[in-house]
């Protein structure tokens, strides 16, 4: 069963280089969109005793993350009518670098850290600090708004693999308040960029630094 | 009826006079009033030796119990507190109407009660916590009196330099008492005399008092706030407040075991007080600000006496020490007396010329005799001349360091230059009141407000008599005074308790009556020669001029010039001169300003390195969210990389 799930999650870690690398944004949200799915899937490996209530968390999981979400911000990118070439601040190649680069810094970090023997084996940890990592990248290293939303998503996700590790101890319940926070998020900023699009005729972010005082 | 009873009807007099101050007037100065007297009474009670007050509350405020803590020390002060505090009271009744003020009279009494009680609280609150929320409450009354006429750009940036200095002092002193409360286990305090591992604290006390207290170098705020303040409340400043870090310095150089070194140190920074505080008064033309100086000169007296007590104690509590201490905290009294009667008679002369500057005034002596003849007797007190009493406590500190200079060991060596030092001050004091009466009394009126002028109202001169009146009590019966002194000082260092007063002190006193009584006689017989003679006015100075004018009379700059070129390596005066040229010249005039050096040269160079640093630490704030998300992440990784190294192998 390990080998399943180190298959999901090193499928996760390269769906994040796919987004690092993706020159358009219907690509990365489309990377996005496959890791939620993927990601989604793996309560249904872990817990053991299979309940109605896991496979329900599962479910909602793979269509929030999979479907809604993704679905919400290619209508965001329609109705704000935002060009579809990214416009990064760290260019490709070297994002694709950094993103590899901290892959491989996770799988090799983790080993220091205390772990538990049932989590050693796994990639759980790696695939979450990579995931983390990508996250970040994007949020850094994009000026659109819209790709900063993916960005988040991915740090989501990250965050997400790290609460698999407790799915023990914590209900699927908190994971599941999270999805809805995280819902409720993009769509406010769904909202948000279409009001700057509308207001400012951009979505650079570059250009909102006169509100930092 | 105790102590107790007094101070309790002292507090709740003040309670009704903050509450009334902005809406009755004179509820408000009686309450004052009522309350001065009951604190003057509780302290006179103390120092007559009747029972110590301590009392500390079943119920805590902010954590702690409240602990008053009414002993010799506390009464000393508080007495000057309330002779003061009462008589600028009255005073600015007048002087600070709500007619001639109505957007800052209202306000300003009622922050005067707040002042008077925040100080009292001070000097009586025998726990840290409780004893920083007074002195943060008395700071900020100060900042609101010193910027009652904050219509004046000028006032309000005397104002926010008071503000910045007084909140650098009071982080020293949260430094100093949470130190204490973390090292002791309690935030109470007491005598702590055998506990040599808070010594080192001494110093940070020292830089905490010593702001509050206008010590060189960290005076930098004094001037500008005593000159920019209402007159009375910088009688009250100069007379009072600054003593709260005198008072704080002698509470805990007591209670705490002085470090090594500590009493050189003291009297080190008094001598460069009371050298330099002088100097720099000489060179001023704004009278109030010239005053404001002498506070810091007479600071350094002060810190002299104190000093050479902290080197007496650690030798084995040589009785000179003692002498030196006695002086100091009679010259406590001493000062806050004579410099407040000055500053409310030069407060009434601003009053009635409306300006403080010397070379618009003169001959006012004419128009104001009483507040003339008031303030020149300030001016003979605080120059240390018998029969007043600052030649008391001058005269006190003298006779312990003479006493040192025969004392064994390498003190002998250091007191002689302190002397001479002190000596000097006195000098140069007296040179520089003569200027200043000079000035402003005699010659010629040199503005047409100078001629205007009227003598103010029996409410304005009938506070300036009572602290006249006391400075000649002192004067006359120092024996009487030193009583008092003694107490205070045998609380400060238990060792001297038994310790009697110079014997010379009665003699002296005895001299001073009758160099009163000579000199009145001498004026008695003058003014009747005098007056069978016959007056005749005529213009003083004309040198043979055909038209003299005013404008030809000394000036203040040329009267101190010379003195003003020996100091002229730290005064760093400012100057320009255009001098007549040719046969037949066409003008010159001579402008010359005497800076506030260490505030102009020290203290704003470094504030501008600071800026300067901070401005790059600015840049960090661009309003880049990409950067900011960087900076989070280094921050994350950094705190990873701290547990990682803490936990790891």
């Amino acid at each position: 069963m390990n080998s399943t799930l180190n298959l999901l999650i090193g499928m996760a870690m390269g769906l994040n280089l796919l987004a690092l690398g993706g020159s358009r944004v219907p690509q990365v949200i489309r990377a996005v969109a496959v890791q939620g799915i993927v990601l989604g899937v793996l309560p249904l490996l872990l817990e053991h005793d299979f309940g109605w209530l896991v496979a329900l968390v599962a479910v909602i999981t793979v269509m929030v993350k999979g479907f809604l979400i993704p679905g919400l911000l290619n209508r965001a990118m329609r109705a704000a009518k935002i060009e579809r070439e990214i416009d990064p601040f760290i260019g490709f190649v070297p994002s694709l670098l950094l993103g590899a680069g901290g892959t491989i810094a996770a799988v090799a970090g983790a080993r220091m850290l205390p772990l538990l023997p049932e989590h050693a084996g796994t990639l759980l940890v790696p695939g979450a600090l990579a995931s983390i990592f990508t996250g970040f990248i994007l949020l850094i290293g994009r000026a659109k708004a819209i790709s900063q939303v993916c960005g988040y998503l991915i740090l989501e996700n990250g965050i997400y693999l790290f609460g698999l590790l407790l799915i023990r101890s914590t209900p699927l319940l908190v994971e599941s308040g999270i999805l809805l926070d995280l819902t409720v998020g993009v769509f406010v900023i769904g909202i948000i960029v279409d009001r700057i699009q509308r207001a400012f005729d951009s979505l650079d972010t570059r250009k909102l630094t006169v509100l930092r005082e | 009826m105790t102590a107790g009873h007094l101070l309790l009807f002292a507090a709740l007099a003040m309670l009704v006079s903050a509450l009334t101050g902005r809406f009755a007037r004179r509820i408000w100065l009686a309450s004052t009033i009522a309350g001065a007297v009951a604190a003057l009474a509780a302290a006179v009670w103390v120092l007559a030796g009747g029972a110590e007050f301590e009392w500390r509350s079943g119920f805590p405020v902010g954590g702690e119990p409240l602990h008053v803590r009414f002993d010799a020390i506390s009464a000393f002060f508080i007495a000057l507190l309330s002779i003061v505090g009462g008589a600028c009271a009255v005073y600015s009744s007048e002087y600070w109407t709500d007619e001639a003020h109505p957007r800052s009279a209202r306000a300003g009494r009622v922050w005067w009660s707040g002042l008077l009680m925040s100080l009292g609280a001070v000097l009586l609150s025998s726990n840290g916590l409780h004893f920083l929320v007074a002195w943060e409450l008395f700071a900020v009354s100060c900042y609101f009196l010193i910027t009652l006429d904050r219509q004046r750009a000028e006032t309000r940036q005397a104002g926010w330099l008071f503000l910045a200095a007084s909140h650098a002092a009071t982080l020293c002193l949260f430094a100093f008492f949470a130190t204490m409360a973390a090292r002791t286990g309690s935030w109470e305090l007491g005598p702590m005399r055998e506990r040599s591992d808070l010594s080192p604290l001494f110093w940070l006390a020292l830089l905490g008092f010593g702001v509050k207290a206008g010590m060189f170098p960290l005076h930098i705020w004094l001037p500008s706030a005593h000159a920019n303040a209402p007159s009375h409340v910088s009688a009250v400043l100069s007379g009072v407040a600054i003593k709260a870090g005198i008072y704080g310095l002698v509470r805990f150089s007591g209670w705490l075991p002085p470090p090594a070194g500590a009493g050189w140190v003291v009297a080190a920074l008094g001598v460069a007080s009371a050298v330099l505080g002088v100097a720099f008064a000489l060179g001023q033309h704004d009278l109030k600000r010239l005053l404001a100086y002498h506070s810091v000169e007479n600071i350094g007296i002060i810190l002299i006496g104190l000093g050479f007590a902290l080197v007496a104690r650690a030798q084995g509590n040589a009785a000179w020490g003692l002498l030196a201490l006695a002086g100091a905290l009679l010259h406590v009294w001493n000062h806050g007396l004579f410099k407040s009667l000055l500053f409310l008679g030069s407060g009434s002369v601003v009053h009635a010329t409306g300006t403080r500057e010397m070379s618009l005034l003169g001959g006012l002596w004419r128009a104001m005799p009483w507040t003339a003849g008031l303030f020149m007797l300030g001016a003979v007190a605080i120059s240390g001349l018998p029969p007043l009493n600052g030649f008391i406590s001058e005269w006190l500190v003298f006779l312990g360091l003479f006493d040192a200079v025969n004392s064994p060991g390498s003190v002998a060596l250091a007191t002689i230059p302190a002397l001479v030092l002190l000596g000097m001050t006195g000098a140069l004091a007296l040179a520089c009141f003569t200027k200043v009466c000079g000035i402003v009394f005699l010659g010629q009126p040199r503005s047409g407000a100078a001629e205007r002028a009227r003598e103010c109202g029996p409410l304005m001169i009938g506070p300036m008599i009572v602290l006249a009146a006391a400075c000649l009590a002192i004067g006359l019966a120092p024996a009487f005074f030193y009583l008092a002194v003694a107490r205070a000082a045998a609380e400060w260092n238990p060792a001297w308790g038994g310790v009697g007063g110079p014997a010379s002190l009665g003699t002296l006193g005895l001299a001073n009556i009758l160099l009163l009584l000579v000199g009145a006689l001498a004026a008695t017989l003058l003014w009747w020669r005098t007056i069978r003679a016959g007056l005749r006015r005529a213009p003083t100075w004309d040198c043979g001029y055909a038209k003299p004018t005013a404008r030809m009379q000394y000036t203040a700059g040329s009267f101190a010039g010379i003195i003003n070129e020996w100091f002229a390596w730290i005064l760093r005066p400012w100057r320009e001169e255009r001098r007549p040229e040719g046969a037949f010249p066409s003008g010159a005039s001579l402008v010359d300003h005497t800076p506030e050096t260490v505030l102009e040269h020290l203290v704003e160079p470094a504030g501008e390195v600071v800026m300067r640093i901070s401005g790059l630490a600015r840049r960090l704030q661009h309003g880049r969210l990409q950067s900011y998300l960087l900076y989070i992440v280094i921050g994350l990784i950094a705190v990873a990389a701290l547990v990682l190294r803490a936990n790891g192998p």
